[in-house]
């Protein structure tokens, strides 16, 4: 069986495409049989909700009169990023308003997608073509001209799941690790995650046309930190390996699917719903595209250990995670996610929703992402040592 | 036979009245102590109570009459269900299990009746859904 994504557009322009859910439609190929549903199923949808630390977002705000170049940019009080002309900027999602941890850009992000006014504050030296030298205004999405997200490193593959086996309870990126091995903390939709179920990336690469945010959005590189280098089970990397850079127009986007988060003692993220359509075009698309949560395993690594080199404690499947408790030690821990699986589950429906009702058109890369990446380290180098 | 939970607001001159024991003793109250906490600037007791609808009522104006500042906690702590995302951090967070995760929809549940007011779950909360009720 072959078919290629023009024929699903065609299917989906005339009302016959079948689409099902990465949940879906697992039980549906263990009861047809492979050979069978990829003859039935043409596209199968993710989704996934969770902290993506590594967000943020362009904006312009258009021209004062007189003109200033901004050389110093705050939103909400939260500075943002201005070394670019006069009048752009970037909010990144965990920078932090000035003497509070608990607002930052994901807020302000979260608050320009639900229609609030921000208060803009910028400074500079002024210059013969920019002479103003101050602004205080407010700015929304509907006076700005541009505001688009774009995020270096969305929708990670996997990623290892938290512990601590400290005295003291630690307030992690990860969330509030329990002493002694109190609790267990995960983040993945796991069968539904976009790239669990495409763990090769055949049909995801630059220009995939995507769910982002409750609106569309695209692919748009390789997320830092891509890697390709992780061992697998079942097809699938047991740890943290590819992600997205994405990209997409803030209009459109829905508080639903973007909220900021705050972990307090790490600061402000935002949480962002991702949901990737695959093309099933031929049976192994479709195989990757039906594991399941027992197939899928991440590991346990104790966060009380300061340093990069953190051995996994074991590996859990997250069907184990997601049942609520793992054993450790042999003992019984409670697991608790920080992404959300029903958010998860509302974008592989709601992405299925808009596909069926030929509002979203399948893509097919422009450019395929690398096959072979491995990561590097930040050491103490000389000069030399560097090139 | 009615159960209730109150939280007790002492200043440091009561510390060292046996509180408990008149609870028990004169009111013929069963009391479980659900937290207790003693600082520079008083003590809170978090208790269930359970006895008698009309013992328990004069227990309280008793003890407010001993100037000690009873609430009862009826929802003491709230779930914002529009900051919910149901991702379920505070699950493993709840060391009483009034926040429990319904498999069937993926959506956390609380039981505003188990809630023992610890507070745990605050700053657990990634979105910030779950906030005491003062």
């Amino acid at each position: 069986m072959k078919r290629t994504v023009a024929e699903i557009n065609e299917k989906i322009r005339s009302g016959d495409v079948v689409v099902m859910t990465a949940e879906e439609v697992i039980p549906y190929v263990q009861s047809e049989g492979v050979e069978r549903a990829a003859r039935e199923v043409d596209v199968v949808t993710t989704g996934t909700f969770g902290a993506m630390c590594s967000s943020g977002a362009f904006l312009n705000f258009g021209h004062s009169e007189p003109p200033i170049r901004m050389q110093k940019v705050s939103l909400n009080d939260v500075p943002a990023y201005t070394g670019i002309a006069a009048v752009d900027a970037y909010i990144g999602a965990t920078e932090l308003k000035t003497n509070d941890c608990g607002y930052g850009g994901a807020n302000v992000i979260e608050d320009l997608v639900s229609g609030k006014a921000i208060r803009l504050k910028a400074t500079s030296n002024g210059s013969d073509c920019y002479p103003r030298k101050d602004i205080d205004t407010f700015v929304s999405l509907s006076t700005m001209n541009q505001a688009y997200m774009f995020n270096p490193r969305n929708a990670y593959q996997n990623y290892a799941a938290g512990t601590n086996s400290s005295e003291k309870t630690l307030y992690t990126y990860m969330g509030k690790l329990l002493a002694g091995y109190g609790n267990v903390t995960y983040s993945s939709a796991g069968q539904l995650s976009p790239l669990m179920n495409d763990p090769t990336l055949r049909t995801i690469g630059i220009g995939t046309r995507i769910f982002l945010g409750g609106g569309v959005g695209y692919v748009a590189w390789e997320g830092t930190q891509f890697r390709t280098n992780v061992e697998t089970k079942n097809g699938v990397p047991m740890g943290g390996a590819r992600n997205l850079a994405t990209i997409g127009d803030l209009r459109g986007m829905s508080p639903d699917f973007v909220r900021a988060l705050n972990l307090p003692g790490y600061g402000v993220s935002l949480a962002l719903g991702v949901g990737v359509p695959i093309p099933i075009l031929d049976e192994d698309v479709l195989k990757a595209a039906a594991v399941s949560d027992e197939q899928i395993f991440a590991p346990i690594v104790d966060y009380s250990v300061q340093s990069r080199n953190r051995r996994p404690i074991k590996h859990v499947s997250y069907a184990e995670l997601r049942s609520g408790k793992v054993e450790l030690f042999g003992k019984e821990v409670r697991t608790s996610s920080l992404s959300s699986y029903m958010k998860a589950r509302q974008i592989a429906e709601l992405l299925s929703e808009r596909i069926e009702n030929g509002e979203f058109l399948l893509t097919e890369p422009v450019a395929q992402l690398p096959e072979d990446r491995s990561t590097g380290t930040l050491e103490v180098r000389s000069r030399e040592e560097a090139v | 036979m009615v159960k209730k939970k109150f939280m007790l607001v002492f200043t440091p001159d009561i510390v060292n009245e046996p509180i408990v024991y008149h609870l028990v003793k004169d009111y013929d109250l069963r009391i479980n102590i659900l937290r207790a906490e003693v600082r520079e600037m008083g003590g809170r007791l978090l208790m269930e109570v359970e006895g008698k609808a009309g013992s328990i009522k004069e227990a309280v104006r008793f003890l407010n009459e001993g100037r000690v500042d009873v609430q009862e906690l009826t929802n003491y702590v709230d779930k914002d269900e529009t900051r919910c995302t149901h991702c379920g951090m505070c699950i493993s967070i709840c060391p009483v299990e009034a926040l429990t995760m319904d498999r069937s929809v993926w959506k956390v549940r609380y039981d505003a009746e188990k809630c023992i007011a610890c507070g745990m779950c605050i700053d657990a909360c990634p979105p910030g859904a779950m906030k005491f009720r003062i």
